[in-house]
Formats: structure tokens, sequence, C-alpha cells
């Protein structure tokens, strides 16, 4: 409620001492520049009241006759103390609990986003490899010839038969960092399954990963193995 | 597990919309049983008649809502995997995504997007999650074969038809 209300009569209301002095100025100032709310201000001068202070209780609207003004800060300041220390400790505390869990929801949820951006983004990760590796697969001759046109690539299957993670291995050798994948393929033709192992090596200068070798594996008898890339 | 000889897709479809159509009834009857306990007249008999009622008017409503998501996204996904030719987690995000938005369809394009936007969302949170598990769990076990040489496959090419 309080984005409702405007930057500058916002400012006004801040200004103004709290609560329910606010109640003169408002109505009397509200008609000239705070055009947009001659429609409903008892809603928003209770609105503010309630979201600028955070005094509880004993703040009902009262209509500011010229000579009660006095009266009505006098009796509001006697029930401001009537709101006591341990009342304020209980919603302090209750306020920092709220904070905590929001603070943890909002951590969760930048880890995961975080995650789910690193997998897709990255060009470090198993499945941006795993994609180039496809492409690749896709437009190499000899693969198109045995498993024809249109190939499907897929990973290790999980539960509920999900088939999205592609089993990788990560390990350092000689300092520089590989991975190597393997992801199955399928065409057209049923009964022709194929795996492909894709090893990458870190490029020290660029830090991205640079293929080292592709083959594929066909799932026939005698084992046939078709090499695409070969860069060791 | 390889025990899997059919293709997964056609036949997820009735798997997720059976899925979700459980769980929401599951959820909805719980839920609905202790909101109808609650709002009965006093005494046990009127409580536990009013939780039944409740359960059985609202919790199939809601199942159904919930198969209608599942179902729907599950053919989404199908149908792009199918016409991608390879399972990604960007199915699954767009799936998500689009989903919302049909589902929001009679209210106006605008409620489409929002709708949209929190079914991607969603969906991006889930397979973070996924993924997070799955690292998880493969990091459980480090006894990986040791990897030092090149696969015989690749070695000597002229004989690759050997191996």
């Amino acid at each position: 409620l309080p984005a409702s209300l405007g930057r500058g009569c916002l400012g006004r209301w801040l200004l103004a001492p709290r609560g329910w002095a606010l109640l003169g100025t408002g109505t009397g100032t509200g008609s000239c520049s705070c055009l947009r709310w001659r429609h409903q201000p008892p809603l928003l001068l209770r609105a503010a009241r309630q979201s600028i202070g955070t005094q509880a209780g004993g703040l009902r609207a009262e209509k500011p006759g010229h000579d009660s003004k006095d009266v009505s800060v006098q009796r509001a300041l006697n029930e401001e103390t009537l709101v006591s220390a341990a009342q304020r400790v209980k919603e302090a505390g209750r306020d920092f609990t709220y904070f905590i869990v929001v603070l943890v929801g909002i951590g969760v949820t930048g880890g995961l986003f975080y995650v789910i951006f690193k997998e897709l983004f990255s060009s470090s990760s198993p499945n941006k490899i795993y994609g180039d590796a496809l492409e690749k697969c896709r437009s190499h001759p000899e693969v198109i010839s045995v498993f024809g046109d249109s190939i499907k690539g897929y990973g290790e299957a999980t539960r509920r038969g999900r088939r999205q993670h592609v089993s990788h291995i990560e390990y350092v050798k000689d300092g520089l960092k590989h991975m190597r994948l393997k992801f199955y393929i399928e065409g057209t033709e049923s009964g022709k399954q194929g795996t492909v192992h894709v090893e990458v090596k870190e490029n020290p200068e660029t830090g991205r990963f640079e293929v080292r070798y592709i083959f594929v594996d066909i799932d026939t008898y005698p084992r046939r193995t078709i090499v695409i890339e070969d860069n060791r | 597990m390889e025990e899997y000889a059919r293709e997964p897709c056609p036949w997820r479809i009735v798997d997720d919309c059976g899925g979700a159509f459980t769980m929401g009834a599951i959820g909805g009857g719980i839920f609905q049983a202790i909101k109808g306990f609650r709002n009965s007249p006093v005494g046990v008999n009127h409580r536990l008649r009013g939780s039944l009622t409740a359960i059985k008017t609202r919790a199939p409503q809601l199942g159904g809502s919930f198969a209608v998501w599942g179902g729907l996204f599950s053919m989404i996904d199908c149908s792009m995997v199918r016409m991608r030719g390879k399972e990604d987690p960007w199915n699954s995000i767009t799936s998500g995504a689009l989903t919302g938005a049909i589902l929001a369809a009679r209210n106006g394009p605008v409620a489409m997007v929002g709708s949209a936007a929190m079914g991607g969302i969603l969906l991006a949170l889930i397979e973070g999650a996924g993924i997070l598990l799955t690292r998880f769990a493969s990091t459980q076990f480090p006894n990986g074969p040791q990897l030092s040489e090149d696969p015989s496959q690749l070695q000597p090419p002229p004989f690759s038809d050997y191996r």
C-alpha cells in the first residue's frame, strides 16, 4: 500500500509528525496536491498510519475537530506508552523470524536458479557439451548412413522414465580438467542404438572446453565404431 | 534402468497424469478433512460427517486440476522431445511455461504471460533441484574407474572394427 501512495505525498506524510497528526495535514492539503486520491482519503489515511507508524492499537480514525486536535495528540501520547515494551519485543521478534524465513527462502531460490543457469548457459556444463556433440553426430555422413536422417539423443534413464541426465565424469590430468561424457543415440531404423563417448579437455588460455575425441559405438554384431573427431 | 525396453514417452503422459491426480486427491483429501472437521458443528459425529462431505466434494476437484496440469505438461514435454530429438532441461522449462499459458487462456493474453512465467520459473526450480540431487548422489560414490588412458576403441583407427 505505501507503494501506491506515490512519492510526493508519502514525503509529506513522513515529514509530518506521526500517525494521528497526519489527519489534520492530510485532509487539509490532500485535495490540492494529491488529486488522485480524493476518492479514498479515509482508506489511505488508515493505510498510511498502519504502514508508517508501528504503533499498535488505539488509532481509530478521529475526525480532526479544530479544538480537539490538542486533545487527540495528548490521548495518543498516552496510548503509546500503553503499548508496552514486552509487546514491542514480541513484535520485533516476530518480524525478525519472518525476516529470517524470507532470507532463507530467497537464498534457496537463488541457489536453485544459479544451478539451473549454470547448467543451461555455461559453456562448460555437461549439457552444453552433450548438445554440441549431438549436433556433430547429426551432421556426420557415416552416422547418418547407419542411423537414418533424424537422430535422437538421450542420457541416463532416471525414475519416471525421464532421460535427461547425461552421465559424465570429471577428472584432472596433468593439471588440466578433463570431462568424459556418455550418451545414447537412436535413429529412425529401430533396433540400432549407439553409445557416444565424448571427452573434452580444458584449454588453459581460453578456459573453455575443447573436444578431444568423439566416437560412436554401434550396438550391432559385430560391433562397429565410428570415430567422429580425434584431436589427440 | 535398462529394463525399460519401450520408449518412455507416450506412456509417460498417462503415468504423469495419474500420478498428479493421486497427489492432488490425497493432498486435497487430507486438507479438506481437517477443514471440514473444523467447520462443522460441535459433536464428533457432525464433524466426521462434515469432513467426509468435504472430502467427497473437494478432493476430486483438486485431483482433477492437478491431473490436468500434469497431463498437459507431459504432453507438451513429449511433443518437444519428439520435435527437437534430444532430451534436455530446456524441454521441461518450456513445457512448464506453455502449460501455464494454456491453462490461463481464459483470462486473456496478459494473464497468459504471467502464468507462463510462473510455470517456467517453477519448472526451472524443480529442474535445478533435480540436477542438484543427481550431482549430490553421484558424488556419494567417489570410486570411479581410473581413467588415465584413452579407451581402446580409439587406438589405431584402421583397426577400429576389432574390440
